[in-house]
């Protein structure tokens, strides 16, 4: 695929905007793509990356991923430039089942670099926004320079039809920083948006996913109602390779979208 | 009366195959490691030992693999896949355990995605089994539904006779068949004594260990700590695995031109499951090997209706600190459920 644009989000995290280069292959990806799926992004001699699709399945002219430099692979990713050339798989896994949460409120809670599969989601919605009821973002990072996608986050704010709640962990906050201050679980239970006819999508590190279960619960989220997405360290993406399995889940099979209530009967400890 | 298959035809055998344009494969001894490899006399065989050490895993799911090779040039990529190899094969002298272990691994490779590699060489491979007249204390399986001369995975399984005379031959499917008829009037009728087959004592109890695999809340027993604590991962158990299937995908060359190969990887490795945060879902050697265990006798059969172990004993057999499924499975069997 080539790259036709490219921003750095935060410190070390970058945005790719891909085009496809073979009408057939971007005919399949539109019929197939549904929000939630993820991709292997790679370079020859490189190897390949997991990361979802950050782009919304209402637009699907293109793909968008976002993703943090720190292995061989997402530094060499990083190092090409508009026009490069790079591969992608995919897409793989099951989606968000959005159909099923028309007429409903949705509660986004993210942290970090999880972002992007949850604003891929939120932008699914949002483009049909007079579907669902009231939409709720809770959104933090470590620091401020650590959020992602800053200018959507704006534009999220602006909007009358979307509340967004920003945080930053303790002590990442900087001299001109309005919004919260504290860990994304604290900040959602103070925000405390309430669980009737609600749906919560939550995606974050394995310890954000945890104590923001906890939180839903405490406010009375149906753990039917929670879903989640599991990004685990895949290599094949097809359910042979063995490396994602939680439990007997195959995440990039069976996954990697999961209600809390099927996060719950997996081992927690392999989580 | 049964159709025999006497010794002193083997080698006559082995030419008509290699005749007939298939690659004869068979246990061989080496100076290292002794495998399931190509050879071209009967005198080449090793039907002396127990099993080759390395599995018969090799010859369809090698330890490397080239997927495809890529040339990247200005503003163009191009790939060259390789396809599956062709060749038309037979490997005789497979034993059961070897056998069944590949109709374990063919419901995952063949399961959603059908990875071609494996399923074109299963296709293209007759399986000629041999029962075992002979087992070690490493051999374990009669605790895993299977037995000495067990015919899952074969396309013809030999039960040997006495004083090593031959094999009576049993064709178990159309490929085993047509194999066999190449070599049809190599075959006599007889009704010479049958070996006995090796005697394998159950070493434990299946149902009560997967009981015990099973309930949640032994998932996180201090047995697993207890149990893997001189593990030191080296991975010997899972590459020596007739079933162990996990692998890696890597590229091999530079910038311009390469190969990218799958590669045998490990459950055992820490790299195996270690997310780019750092944050590693099995971050100890002790949740990696309750990770081989419950993957192979609670996820697997979970989802393909097989136990992931066919019973061979080379985990116990080559692991450098003696540890090895036999130990662990004998231990839960023993544990309240």
């Amino acid at each position: 695929m080539k790259i036709v644009d490219r921003h750095d989000e935060a410190p070390g995290v970058r945005t790719m905007k891909l085009e496809f280069q073979e009408q057939a292959d971007h005919e399949l990806f539109k019929k197939t793509f549904r929000t939630g799926m993820f991709g292997l992004y790679g370079i020859y001699g490189e190897g390949e990356s997991t990361f979802c699709v950050a782009s919304p399945e209402t637009r699907t002219d293109y793909i968008e991923c976002t993703f943090r430099q720190s292995g061989r692979v997402t530094s060499a990713l990083a190092n090409n430039d508009v026009g490069d050339l790079i591969t992608f798989r995919g897409p793989y896994g099951n989606r968000f089942p959005i159909e099923d949460f028309y007429g409903k409120n949705l509660l986004f809670v993210s942290g970090g670099i999880a972002l992007p599969p949850t604003r891929s989601v939120i932008w699914s919605c949002l483009d049909q926004r007079e579907k669902f009821g009231r939409v709720t973002i809770v959104y933090g990072a470590r620091s401020v320079a650590d959020l992602v996608y800053k200018h959507e986050l704006d534009e999220w704010q602006k909007r009358d039809d979307v509340e967004l709640v920003l945080t930053v962990d303790p002590g990442g906050e900087s001299p001109d920083w309005k919004d919260k201050v504290g860990f994304v679980p604290t900040v959602l239970e103070e925000a405390a948006p309430s669980p009737d006819n609600c749906i919560a999508v939550i995606c974050g590190p394995p310890i954000m996913i945890k104590f923001t279960l906890i939180s839903l619960k405490k406010l009375g989220f149906d753990e039917n109602n929670v879903y989640t997405t599991l990004e685990n360290r895949m290599k094949c993406g097809v359910g042979k390779c063995g490396r994602c399995n939680v439990g007997s889940v195959y995440v990039c099979k069976e996954g990697p979208v999961f209600t809390a209530a099927e996060v719950a009967r997996m081992p927690a400890a392999d989580l | 009366m049964t159709r025999i298959l006497f010794s002193d035809k083997l080698d006559n055998c082995i030419a008509r195959w290699r005749a007939a344009g298939l690659t004869v494969f068979g246990p061989v001894k080496t100076d290292t490691l002794s495998s399931y490899a190509a050879i071209e006399h009967a005198s080449d065989f090793d039907f002396e030992s127990v099993l080759p050490d390395r599995s018969i895993k090799d010859l369809f799911f090698p330890q490397t693999e080239p997927m495809l090779r890529y040339t990247i040039k200005k503003r163009a990529i191009d790939t060259e896949d390789f396809a599956p190899p062709n060749d038309k094969r037979i490997i005789f002298g497979a034993r059961p355990c070897d056998a069944s272990g590949l109709a374990i691994d063919d419901s995952l490779f063949g399961w959603d995605y059908k990875d071609e590699y494996w399923i074109q060489r299963r296709n293209e491979s007759v399986i000629v089994s041999i029962a075992c007249t002979k087992a070690d204390d490493f051999c374990l399986c009669s605790s895993l539904n299977l037995a000495p001369d067990s015919s899952t995975g074969s396309d013809v399984l030999l039960r040997p006779l006495e004083n090593n005379k031959g094999w009576v031959v049993e064709e178990l499917t159309d490929r085993g068949h047509e194999a066999f008829l190449a070599i049809a009037e190599l075959l006599q009728d007889g009704s010479d004594p049958i070996a006995p087959i090796a005697a394998v004592p159950e070493k434990f109890d299946l149902d009560t260990c997967v009981a015990w695999l099973q309930n949640h809340d032994n998932f996180e027993s201090k047995f697993w700590k207890e149990i893997s604590m001189r593990c030191i991962g080296c991975g010997s158990c899972t590459y020596l695995c007739p079933t162990c299937h996990c692998f890696d995908i890597q590229d091999e060359g530079d910038t311009y031109s390469g190969i990218r190969r799958k590669n045998w990887d490990s459950c055992s490795f820490a790299l195996f499951t270690m997310h780019t945060s750092g944050h590693n879902p099995r971050a100890t050697q002790s949740a990696r090997w309750r990770q081989r265990i419950m993957h192979k006798f609670n996820y697997f059969p979970g989802k393909f209706n097989v136990n992931s172990c066919s019973g061979c004993g080379r985990c116990s057999r080559q692991c450098p600190v003696d540890m090895g499924i036999t130990e662990t499975l004998q231990k839960i069997s023993t544990l309240q459920p």
